[in-house]
């Protein structure tokens, strides 16, 4: 009797371990299919992995962030007084600047309200400080410590003092991730300051630079353009500030962006009126 | 040492699989070979678990890093997935072949492995969600292998004793 229970039991642990194998290849078959949609359970997925394994990764990863601020402190203990010496020729020419900008605001403030003008077109709805990054491999995300319960609402965009940093993409209760500006999967539609040039950027794949997929009626900025959101396709508000144009090719242009991506701590999220 | 004492050559692994995801979910901006050096260093040891401490439960391992690795680095359900299965699958499939292999046939294998692993990625990347192939990213990876592929192994062997 004992050898025949053995092979039963044999065939029912194969059979269970099969089971369990093709259960998880359908089940991840299933969610490659659904990622893109708006499903509950691949919602559900990636709520859990903003707001629960984040936070673990970030704990496990915290030895290797303080070694990594402390040699950054390092250096730049070691850097100090060159950049001390950099720094007052800096304050002598600001000086100079300030002047100039205090001159133009009041001419600005007179003109406005000669013309009637409103300042300001956006709603800000959260500042929210970033929790943590993964822009390294692959996409070029950022994860902020304010979500819906903060009135964060998918689609909204995220800017910071030198202007647009990205969209979010994805809102929890208490967390928010936002595509940034480099990723090559967001694209925008602005125009030059200059000469209104409408055109769609997206990220060209190596974190600092936009590049031009469309450009209207084909005509090509200058070097040294801004260039702003048109506000065309409603996703970005109008007139948010983009980048500067650095390179012009004969059917595309590249633009660097006024924000420091490297940089950033806080962003604020908002929405046109 | 007490502690090491309750944990197999497996757990141990398996820590090591969190430790090096952790560390290569969250971007360290000025020090960006961290990331990558931890990305590939996950891989080889899921490799390295699957040549070596073969068990079912692997599919679970690979199911739960694929998804959140996809979450995380693409917020795209779809490319670690799909290789992480894909790469047991062909294991369960050629295992009987690789038993019959020597030791140092075994490590080169292993290397290929993981350099298809990485090519594959980014194929898939490229396939599904409109991600760039990256050249110069991709030989950064297969620079870091070829610096820690063998303390990784000398690492490894020595954990199995």
């Amino acid at each position: 009797m004992a050898p025949k229970f053995q092979i039963k039991a044999f065939q029912f642990s194969t059979l269970v371990k099969n089971f369990i194998i093709i259960s998880i290849v359908t089940l991840s078959f299933f969610l490659v299919f659904f990622s893109k949609s708006d499903l509950y359970l691949i919602n559900g997925v990636k709520n859990i992995s903003s707001s629960v394994i984040i936070p673990i990764t970030k704990v496990i990863s915290a030895p290797i962030n303080a070694f990594s601020n402390f040699v950054d402190e390092y250096n730049q203990f070691r850097s100090l007084k060159f950049e001390n010496k950099i720094l007052q020729e800096e304050i002598i020419r600001l000086k100079k600047w300030q002047t100039l900008a205090i001159q133009n605001s009041r001419e600005n403030k007179v003109l406005k309200k000669l013309l009637n003008a409103t300042d300001n077109n956006l709603i800000l709805i959260k500042t929210a400080s970033l929790i943590n990054r993964n822009d390294t491999i692959y996409s070029k995300l950022i994860n902020l410590n304010a979500g819906y319960e903060d009135k964060i609402k998918k689609n909204m965009s995220a800017i910071n003092e030198r202007g647009l940093v990205g969209k979010v993409i994805d809102t929890t209760s208490n967390n928010s991730r936002v595509l940034l500006l480099t990723d090559p999967n967001l694209s925008i539609s602005v125009k030059t300051i200059s000469d209104g040039i409408f055109s769609l950027l997206s990220g060209k794949g190596d974190g600092k630079y936009l590049v031009s997929s469309f450009v209207k009626e084909s005509k090509m900025p200058r070097l040294g353009d801004i260039v702003v959101t048109s506000g065309t396709a409603q996703t970005f508000p109008v007139d948010l500030l983009v980048g500067k144009v650095t390179k012009v090719e004969k059917n595309r242009f590249f633009v660097l962006p006024f924000v420091d991506f490297e940089n950033i701590d806080y962003v604020q999220i908002v929405t046109s009126k | 040492m007490e502690f090491s004492k309750f944990l197999n050559s497996s757990s141990k692994l398996n820590i090591l699989l969190i430790i090096s995801f952790s560390i290569s979910a969250n971007s360290f901006i000025l020090y960006p070979n961290i990331n990558n050096a931890f990305y590939v260093l996950f891989h080889l040891t899921l490799i390295y678990l699957i040549f070596y401490h073969y068990h079912y439960y692997l599919y679970f391992v690979a199911f739960i890093y694929g998804i959140l690795f996809d979450i995380l680095l693409l917020n795209n359900i779809g490319v670690h997935l799909i290789t992480f299965i894909s790469i047991l699958l062909s294991f369960t499939l050629l295992r009987k072949y690789l038993i019959k292999l020597s030791s140092y046939q075994i490590i080169i294998i292993y290397f290929i492995t993981l350099v298809i692993f990485l090519l594959f990625e980014q194929l898939l990347a490229n396939l599904l969600y409109n991600y760039k192939i990256n050249m110069s990213s991709f030989f950064n990876f297969i620079l870091i292998s070829l610096i820690i592929f063998i303390p990784t192994v000398f690492l490894f062997t020595k954990l199995d004793k």
